[in-house]
């Protein structure tokens, strides 16, 4: 075994192992069960998803624009906007607690919420 | 190019394409874009280090090619060619230090670069950094398949004739 195909393995083995570990980050089931829909750094609403009926409201920004926002079966997402490039919409649903769904456009930001709601 | 030279790359082209034709009716476990065995591509690590640079990438455009028009995923191209064309820089990149008894740990190599390459587009083409997320879980799929690969394109080279190693 040369040095050259040392150095690979081990380089192959960092990036797995690292890869193990961001994914356990990223996908581990999000603890807490409050989901928090933030508007220019205010939060606006706090939701118990779980226990929430299925529904869709509007999130309109003060420049004219808006978001719907759906709640279905315990998961939420944006459904739809009018902002130009729908990122927010590409999301999906909201799965990780490091990943939030955002609108930049509306400075929009919906996340899972740190402590279990009040 | 001599007559043999352009049987030879024609039907290993011949050979991936039938793969990756059988390989697409192996249906996707799990729920992340991108994950796949990439069967086909233990005819891109066995070219890499038979034929040159230029006759590897010629066969790898023609498999990915001919390979989105036959599975009518044409529209997708973009992500199988990026994928296909990093896959091949980081093989070709390490083949120098990696000889052929190793030669699963340049296919694995070979895999993350792919879905490097892929993720890059995905980021440019969705001008989002939200897939991002799907990027640690590519890349163990990557580097399990990869393996995968890599050990048959290993078996295959020790059962072929002396003549096409």
């Amino acid at each position: 075994m040369t040095k050259g195909v040392k150095i690979c393995i081990a380089a192959v083995t960092a990036v797995f192992i690292g890869a193990v570990i961001a994914t356990a980050i990223i996908f581990r089931h999000a603890e807490s069960e409050y989901v928090e829909i933030i508007q220019d750094n205010q939060i606006i609403y706090t939701i118990d998803i779980a226990n929430s009926e299925n529904r869709t409201f509007r999130i309109e920004s003060d420049d004219g624009g808006w978001n719907d926002v759906t709640i279905e079966d315990g998961k939420i997402y944006i459904s739809d906007a009018d902002c130009p490039d729908h990122t927010c919409i590409k999301t999906g649903v909201l799965r990780s607690e490091s990943v939030p769904i955002v609108c930049l456009p509306h400075r929009l930001v919906i996340r899972f919420s740190d402590k279990n709601g009040e | 190019m001599k007559t043999k030279k352009l049987a030879e790359l024609a039907l290993l082209t011949a050979v991936a394409l039938i793969i990756f034709i059988i390989e697409l009716r192996i249906p996707n476990i799990l729920p992340i874009p991108g994950v796949k065995l990439g069967l086909a591509n233990i005819i891109t690590v066995y070219a890499v280090y038979k034929f040159s640079a230029k006759e590897t990438l010629m066969i790898v455009a023609t498999r990915v090619i001919l390979g989105s028009l036959f599975s009518s995923n044409f529209s997708v191209i973009i992500y199988s060619l990026s994928g296909a064309i990093m896959c091949l820089v980081g093989m070709l990149l390490v083949k120098r230090v990696i000889p052929l008894k190793y030669i699963w740990l340049c296919s694995i190599i070979g895999a993350v670069f792919h879905n490097t390459g892929q993720m890059i587009t995905a980021v440019i083409m969705m001008r989002s950094f939200a897939v991002i997320a799907y990027y640690p879980p590519l890349i163990i799929s990557g580097c399990i398949a990869g393996l995968f690969t890599g050990l048959c394109a290993g078996f295959v080279l020790k059962r072929l004739p002396q003549s096409f190693k």
